[in-house]
């Protein structure tokens, strides 16, 4: 990749390249969809008796039972044959009936799909238009030249930090049932889309939010915002190209944020009762009933390689021909002052943090008192009680290092492996669209197939999607990177690929990569919770801040701060994480 | 470059424009006062149909519970078979059964015969994946004349007219059988109601049918919504997007409006069993030491929140002869110390399972763990997805399991419960019961005809099970049904089989 220093051979790479990228899209899907073709295969457990399940849930699986399914889904002839029956299906535009209804899947799939995607379009708008309040102040005070200090991102990652079934049935209650403004549930017009859509968006619209408003800085310290300036150009003139300049680098964040919403928003589509594609491909792989799944899966296959063209071309018309013709300057951040109050903000995070640890490490977070269930906090119980009387601080406490650690652990080897696969560029490009409408509970069921259900299972599971979002952004910031004007002087200087990686590319990408990974370390709690009904993962009683938040969701309204408690101690963590990055960067 | 932004809009505009679908059939918002105007019933029901609602699967009881469908019997609140398409019956002898139909009609205007009975019957023999009500059972239906059926048994079967109350074996009509094995219940079957639209597994709109012989239905139609999500029903219950919303889950029970809540003790038994097969539970000492140790009353007040009563057998409250007809269990083996619990098992830990299914029961297992620990054992808790961890408990792979079940099924008799769950041969024997005085008392059971005596032997049967300590109830389970005030005349209904009929109503 280093080689290309004059513009015809850049433009023989670019065709190899867009081979590569294309086979590698193929090679990916087809890989997935083999996989998933395997499932039941791979996973030891008999199909027929899951089918059986799904059928008729009192059914007793009597050996008679089983084997008239298994001929009935002719499940001896192995998992090829039937990989062939429903490819040869498809240009019929069949995709084989279901084996647990019996019905065409087609339609299922395709109305399911609909749903989901929009539904991912109304958060997609939340999304933008969040995104767009959080870095409105960088946005505001950099196209008049006023920034200052760098913002530490703290609101974004607070609003980051909010997790998404949390945000729904906070929305459903409040707007759904007190209010009486937007339907609680069910999915029959415009109306019933706003609150999912808001709880989806919301977080999401932070994380790139958060993205842009560390990446805007940049942008207006490059020497063209002061000669436009001088010019006479208005700050809007200037905000939108700065946008322009910056938008391009996160777009790719897109994809595994809001486009992955088509097939994993499962815990919203539950709370709202959408019957989207996330629930179906859920429900479908539970049951193990291949032909939904596989073409839900391949659904999404497509929805990826699709968004990642249309986003490819968006850079493109973003960034126009000085991407192609190595003329972009570079995007460096300034060396703007931190603010004096993002290191008081990450010490008193970090204080609260290690009072709440130490308290609670000093009580027993199993004791199991039915007489004393959901009680308000009071002196005996800081946080209060949860349904089965066990002391909030005390499991807050205990599940803290857990938590944490292999929340950390999982973000520090999806960022690697996101970093090196967005470094091996085109040749991954495919494999992470792919991957990055890949469902967490899909990666989960194929995980506990080879590992067992463990909480090294639960972590396999989400590096296994969780590093999508660093691959692409890696990718296209190394991309704008190497078409800056100064590589090829360095190049042209005799610098070697490590020098160039190290004193360019890295330097480039890595304080990006590591802001990103940051605004998702509260997803990769959650992420890592929301397998715990596969048996991945701690088992309970075993508190773990994921759990304790979806353990005590059903209670949010009879007993909120049985969820407040989980929810502000992510956040605090959240917080922290952010401020002390960005007060721990700014000595360096 | 004025253009890029236009073009980034049309970009974003275009998939939207093409894609702006709801779920096909939604009339928007003036459904709801459209539906009140008209006396149509606004249904949230919680299990979603996995085979189009046709009869061999779970959806039957969707049927039933709607009045859509009936059978040539009845369950009454006592469980005993009463009249429904058969007017009357009289037992010939030991193994054949003459039922007289009454004059009635199916929802697309045929006649009910004897003829349609029996291709009714014969097609659910016949099934691909046989219903469970016929499991042990195989049915000669034949038509006497054209409104006489004559069904016989291979063997003596005393419970055939409660068989057949089942909603699987409702009849249909001719036109509902396809020649591809399915089986469709839209507009063929005979009761109240008739399913004019079905769509996927979100709605379903009934109408009132006008022919029922029982008369006219008070309510002009239903419109079902099935939610799947319990905070999701009870929402839509307090929101008033619904009328009727089934199974609220004890968490949210009392969050809904007094008036709205109404309980009804369940056929459903919450009960740890444990694993007498392979490890620890091996040992009746130790069975018995837990037991002793647990103590499911604990969990009444506070993970039901009320909504449940104390165990005092395998049947409960809603088995309404059980209680008096109660035998004392004797013989039980003594229960290990906790001394001899900590030597005994000798360092093994107890692996206890419970699924993710049904809210109540992780949290139950937490409960048990604490109890079974003040007793000696070391316990680790595996909890799971019920379809994950299915034949891991099929093949004995735990030592016990907090495990929720239905203890009158599709036959509305005790026997089939007892005889797949605790004879050496039961297909869903998790306990690996293999005990021959239990088989003795379940099989007597079964062959005895004469109700009470049959409910008498069940009740014995019941305490040889007990005795063995392979099973410890812990509670019996009460439903919570959300009925607006508004609404009257639902059916409450400890075998969730019937919901709506002929009387129920918008008042």
């Amino acid at each position: 990749m280093s080689s290309g220093t004059l513009s015809g051979s850049i433009a023989a790479d670019a065709r190899r390249a867009r081979w590569f990228v294309a086979v590698g899209r193929v090679v990916a899907g087809a890989a997935l969809l083999v996989t998933v073709a395997l499932l039941p295969w791979l996973s030891r457990t008999d199909p027929a008796l899951t089918v059986l399940r799904a059928r008729s849930a009192d059914q007793d699986p009597t050996p008679a039972r089983l084997a008239a399914v298994r001929e009935q889904l002719g499940l001896d002839e192995g998992p090829f044959s039937h990989l062939a029956h429903w490819l040869g299906g498809l240009p019929r535009g069949d995709a084989g009936i279901s084996w647990v209804s019996g019905e065409p899947v087609l339609p299922q799939v395709t109305a399911a799909f609909a749903v989901s995607f929009t539904l991912m379009l109304g958060a997609l708008v939340v999304t933008i238009a969040v995104a767009v309040l959080v870095s409105a102040r960088t946005l505001y005070l950099g196209s008049r030249q006023r920034l200052r200090r760098e913002s530490a991102g703290t609101g974004a990652a607070v609003l980051a930090a909010l997790p998404k079934f949390l945000l729904a049935s906070l929305l459903a209650t409040v707007f759904g049932v007190w209010l009486g403004w937007f339907p609680s549930s069910g999915w029959t017009g415009p109306g019933s889309m706003v609150l999912p859509a808001l709880a989806l968006g919301l977080s999401s619209g932070a994380m790139i939010g958060g993205l842009l408003g560390h990446a805007l800085p940049a942008a207006f310290h490059e020497p063209w915002v002061r000669t436009w300036r001088l010019c006479g150009f208005s700050p809007g003139r200037i905000a939108w190209h700065a946008l322009r300049r910056t938008v391009a680098g996160v777009l790719p964040q897109f994809l595994p944020t809001v486009v992955a919403l088509v097939g994993g928003a499962v815990a919203v589509e539950k709370i709202f009762n959408i019957p989207g594609l996330g629930r179906l491909a859920l429900d479908a792989a539970l049951a193990q009933d291949l032909p939904p799944l596989q073409t839900a899966t391949l659904l999404l296959v497509l929805l990826g390689t699709a968004a990642g063209l249309l986003i490819q071309a968006l850079r493109r018309t973003l960034l126009g021909p000085a991407l192609r013709d190595a003329a972009l300057p570079a995007l460096h951040p300034a060396a703007l002052p931190r603010r004096r109050s993002t290191g008081w903000v990450a010490g008193l995070c970090a204080f609260a943090l290690f009072a709440l640890v130490i308290a609670g490490l000093l009580r027993d977070p199993l004791h199991v008192d039915t007489a004393a269930r959901l009680l308000v906090p009071s002196a005996a119980h800081p946080l209060g009680t949860d349904a089965l009387g066990r002391d909030l601080l005390a499991r807050l406490g205990h599940g803290a290092l857990r938590t944490a650690g292999v929340a950390l652990a999982v973000t520090a080897v999806s960022a690697v492996v996101g970093l090196l696969l967005g470094m091996a560029g085109r040749a991954s490009a495919g494999l992470t669209e792919v991957m990055s409408t890949l469902p967490a509970v899909l990666a989960g069921l194929l995980t506990t197939a080879v590992t067992g259900p463990s909480v090294w299972g639960a972590a396999c599971a989400v590096c296994l999607v969780a590093w999508t979002p660093y691959a692409a952004q890696a990718a296209a910031l190394l991309e704008e990177e190497r078409a800056t004007g100064y590589l090829l002087a360095s190049i042209s200087l005799g610098a070697g690929p490590i020098h160039l990686l190290r004193r360019h590319l890295l330097p480039a990408v890595l304080p990006a990569v590591l802001r990103n990974a940051v605004l998702r370390l509260p997803t990769t709690v959650l992420v890592l919770a929301s397998l715990g009904f596969l048996g991945l993962g701690e088992q309970p009683p075993t508190p773990e801040w994921g759990r304790l938040l979806s353990e005590n969701q059903p209670y949010v309204e009879l007993a909120p701060w049985t969820v407040l408690g989980p929810a502000g101690a992510l956040v605090l963590l959240a917080v922290l994480a952010v401020s002390g990055m960005g007060s721990g960067r700014s000595r360096l | 470059m004025r253009s890029v932004p236009r073009r980034i809009v049309v970009a974003l505009a275009l998939p939207m424009l093409l894609s702006g679908c709801f779920a096909p059939g939604d009339g928007g918002s003036n459904t709801d006062a459209q539906a009140r105007s008209a006396g149509r019933l606004r249904v949230a029901l919680a299990v979603p149909p996995v085979q189009a609602l046709s009869p061999y699967s779970n959806d039957a009881t969707v049927l039933s519970k709607l009045s859509v469908v009936e059978g040539l019997t009845a369950l009454d609140a006592d469980g005993a078979a009463v009249p429904a398409l058969a007017k009357s019956w009289i037992r010939k002898n030991p193994t054949l059964w003459v039922f007289e139909l009454r004059k009635a009609t199916f929802q697309d205007g045929t006649e009910v015969t004897a003829e349609s009975v029996v291709n009714a019957l014969d097609h659910a023999n016949a099934a691909k994946t046989k219903p469970r009500v016929l499991s042990d059972v195989t049915l000669t239906v034949k038509a006497e004349d054209s409104d006489t059926v004559m069904v016989s048994t291979k063997t003596a079967d005393p419970v055939l007219p409660l068989r057949l109350a089942s909603p699987a074996l409702g009849i249909l009509s001719v036109k509902a059988y396809a020649s591809d094995g399915t089986v469709s219940p839209v507009g063929t079957g005979t009761g109240p109601f008739k399913i004019t639209k079905l769509i996927g597994k979100t709605k379903a709109a009934l109408d009132r049918f006008d022919g029922y012989w029982g008369g006219k239905a008070k309510a002009s139609g239903i419109d079902v919504t099935w939610i799947a999500d319990g905070t999701a029903r009870a929402n839509a219950m307090r929101a008033g997007e619904v009328d009727i919303a089934e199974w609220i889950p004890t968490a949210q029970a009392n969050l809904l409006d007094k008036n709205t809540r109404r309980e009804v003790p369940s056929v459903r038994t919450d009960s740890l069993i444990l694993n007498t097969r392979s490890g620890i539970f091996t040992d009746e000492s130790l069975r018995r030491a837990a037991r002793e140790a647990v103590n499911g009353s604990a969990l009444v007040g506070s993970i039901f929140g009320g909504y449940a009563d104390p165990a005092q057998g395998l049947f409960g409250p809603a088995v309404s002869w059980a209680a008096h007809k109660r035998v004392e269990v004797t013989g039980r083996a003594v229960a290990a110390t906790t001394a001899e619990v900590e030597s005994k098992t000798n360092g093994r830990t107890l692996r206890l399972a419970a699924y993710t299914n049904r809210a109540e029961l992780p949290e139950a297992a937490t409960v048990v763990q604490q109890q079974l620990e003040k007793a000696g054992f070391t316990v680790q808790q595996d909890v799971r997805e019920y379809t994950q961890m299915e034949p891991d408990l099929l093949a004995g792979k735990y030592d016990a399991l907090v495990f929720s079940r239905v203890t009158l099924l599709d036959t509305g008799d005790a026997v089939a419960y007892l005889a797949s769950d605790f004879m050496s041969n039961g297909v869903y024997n998790i306990a690996g019961l293999k005990d021959s005085s239990v088989d003795q008392a379940i099989t007597s059971a079964a062959e005895e005809g004469d109700t009470a005596q049959r409910q008498q032997k069940i009740m014995q049967a019941e305490a040889e099970i007990l005795r063995t300590d392979a099973i410890v109830p812990l509670v019996h389970e009460k439903v919570v049904q959300g009925v607006s005030s508004s609404v009257e005349g639902v059916l409450l209904d400890p075998r969730e089989r019937s919901l709506i009929n002929v009387g129920t109503q918008l008042k």
